[in-house]
């Protein structure tokens, strides 16, 4: 199933390469990449898609100290 | 006014500042500022004679005390061989800050002489690491790596520091952890899970490592006392339930004991507390308590329903959330069903043979040694049987590489917590596989002087590939016979350590009294029977009710 994400990452490009590989490890493959620089942040949409359920991701996104936000798109999140 | 001084000198200033008195490291050429800086500092120093040693001893000393571990390494080779360290806090969710030289600034992306993208390389083994990319930002990164490392679910934590940034003038900035907004608990499930333990009929505790995480032993032991439910605990969590609790049932898992799994499998309710499904405990996923609801006590939001859905789940300090469940008393018929099977299926020490049984060396010696001991396991059939038959009586009394299964883990980790404790008794039980695996810290230990007993359970096998080969690939004994082994009392000599070799079980009662009353570091080599094998085992896809034991083969 494909999601979109929004998330906010502190401006530095270990950030996203730090998200990118988690997105990757846990089971999710990336279709579309967008990145932003505002400010102190980087906005980054992204598409995904797994067969898991999304919060396997949300979940592991927002222990990471760089991410500030996740938001998620297309799909109603799914409860945890 | 802020005080001005190099950038190693500031290293050095934070960690002592912030309480650390003992760091375990290698010098190499991007780190000798801050090996400059450390000459004559109040701060101890400990040369392992590896850097994956010096990880694994500052993991000890950090699983141990539960305060952080602090090792040092130079880039490139240096920062790579600390990665098997990093791999086993991640995994075990161990408390540690690895500061590692970089080459300087100007040569970074350069193919440098012992360049290596280490900030890329911890990526996947830490939970934060940074890159000092500017003398000014070094003071306020060091203060929130060691706050990010003990802080929420503990772990690894890299800094990485160019070499000219170790030797340029840096201003000191504090830096508060007040300022980073704290994860505030989540606990909208309370009254569900309250309800939950209300109507259980077939409760059961399933105890994690983060218990030990969180220093929750004593609000543990309050809520099994109040409800006397049974208890089952991880390899990571064993000695946090104490072993006077009349309904402790031990490991549960693939190793774990018939009654501890027989008991998640017929139960209705699985407390989780601070533990993750992990897959050597759960066997296979779709039929591990089939029959319980679950409610889960984790600070981690990640891991729950990552593995298993919860029916009720507390996301929090296990401080803050288990004083909240209100435990109701187990039923009298479920405690009685658990006691019965306790007596059932009791380890059994009177083995019929002359050779040493090592099940019976560890409970003898478990029984023998100061109740605070320190026992540090390396990985095989040595760390199953500790773990089902040695007694421990707090979690930082037993250090095992969990979630990584780090062969080299328990030399390395028994010198730190030797360092971290020196006035308790600190054993590592090895192998003859594993102890090879990081053998050139004897020579730390005799260069500290460092009472560390090491007991090693020779089958001269790689004994738990061996039995896998044994059971599931048809006797097939590939690469897994160390009958080459060299003569470890000879060995341990070399490093000026003194012990024996015993072969029959009529000496295993005084090597142990010899080991325990030695004044110094010690080794006790014991053989042991190569066909020996760990029971009871789940095999690999089957329910845990589904163990095989010896009598099945």
């Amino acid at each position: 199933m494909k999601h979109q994400l929004t998330v906010a990452v502190k401006n530095q490009s270990v950030a996203v390469e730090r998200f990118l590989r988690v997105a990757r490890h846990r089971g999710f493959r990336l279709m579309q990449l967008q990145l932003e620089g505002q400010d102190e942040l980087f906005l980054v949409k992204m598409t995904v898609d797994s067969e898991k359920p999304i919060y396997l991701l949300t979940s592991q996104l927002n222990k990471l100290v760089d991410v500030q936000s996740v938001d998620l798109h297309t799909l109603q999140q799914q409860a945890i | 006014m802020s005080k001005t001084m190099t950038g190693a000198q500031m290293v050095i200033d934070i960690l002592v500042k912030q309480g650390i008195s003992d760091v375990f490291g290698y010098p190499g050429g991007a780190i000798m500022p801050i090996y400059d800086a450390l000459y004559g500092a109040p701060l101890k120093h400990y040369l392992t004679r590896h850097e994956q040693g010096a990880g694994f001893a500052a993991v000890g000393y950090a699983r141990s005390t539960g305060k952080l571990g602090v090792c040092f390494a130079t880039s490139g080779p240096g920062a790579t061989n600390l990665v098997t360290a990093l791999a086993d806090a991640m995994m075990d969710s161990v408390p540690l800050l690895a500061i590692t030289g970089q080459v300087p600034t100007a040569a970074i992306g350069s193919d440098a002489f012992q360049e290596v993208d280490v900030l890329g390389m911890s990526l996947s083994c830490t939970k934060h690491s940074f890159m000092v990319e500017r003398a000014e930002d070094l003071a306020e990164v060091l203060q929130q790596a060691m706050h990010l490392a003990v802080s929420g679910r503990p772990g690894p934590v890299l800094v990485d520091i160019p070499k000219d940034i170790q030797q340029a003038l840096v201003p000191f900035s504090p830096w508060s952890a007040d300022t980073q907004a704290q994860e505030a608990p989540i606990l909208n499930d309370l009254a569900l899970a309250n309800e939950l333990l209300k109507k259980a009929s077939k409760p059961v505790a399933y105890v994690g490592g983060g218990v030990h995480s969180a220093d929750a032993q004593p609000a543990l032991m309050a809520f099994l006392e109040q409800t006397q439910m049974p208890a089952v605990s991880t390899l990571k969590a064993l000695g946090s339930v104490l072993p006077e609790y009349e309904y402790d049932l031990g490991m549960l898992g693939m190793h774990g004991t018939k009654a501890a799994n027989l008991a998640v499998q017929e139960c209705d309710l699985l407390v989780c507390i601070g533990a993750r499904f992990d897959d050597r405990v759960t066997g296979n996923l779709a039929k591990f308590a089939a029959k319980a609801k679950v409610i889960h006590l984790d600070i981690d939001a990640a891991e729950i329903g990552k593995r298993k859905p919860a029916a009720a789940s507390l996301v929090a300090d296990l401080n803050v959330s288990l004083p909240l469940l209100q435990g109701v008393l187990a039923p009298a018929d479920w405690r009685a069903h658990i006691s019965h099977m306790q007596r059932e299926y009791a380890w059994r020490y009177d083995y019929p043979g002359e050779k040493v049984f090592a099940p019976y060396l560890l409970n003898k010696l478990s029984h023998d040694v100061p109740q605070d001991t320190v026992v540090c396991c390396d990985v095989g059939q040595h760390q199953m049987w500790v773990a089902q038959h040695m007694k421990f009586s707090h979690p930082s009394n037993h250090l095992s590489s969990g979630g990584a299964g780090t062969m080299g883990f328990g030399l390395p980790a028994a010198i730190g917590a030797k360092i971290a404790r020196p006035d308790n008794m600190v054993i590592t039980v090895s192998g003859d596989g594993s102890i090879m695996m990081n053998i050139q810290e004897l020579a730390t230990i005799r260069r500290n002087n460092l009472a560390v007993k090491i007991v090693i359970l020779d089958n001269q096998r790689l004994g738990m590939v061996r039995q896998w080969q044994e059971l599931f690939f048809s006797a097939r004994y590939s690469e897994t016979n160390l009958s080459d082994n060299p003569d470890f009392v000879q060995l341990a000599a070399v490093f000026g350590i003194p012990g024996q070799t015993i072969t029959h079980a009529s000496e295993v009662d005084d090597a142990i009294e010899k080991l325990v009353n030695s004044s110094g570091p010690y080794i006790l080599h014991a053989c042991i029977d190569d066909k020996e094998n760990v029971w009871p085992l789940v095999p690999p896809g089957a329910a845990n009710d589904e163990m095989l034991t010896e009598n099945t083969q």
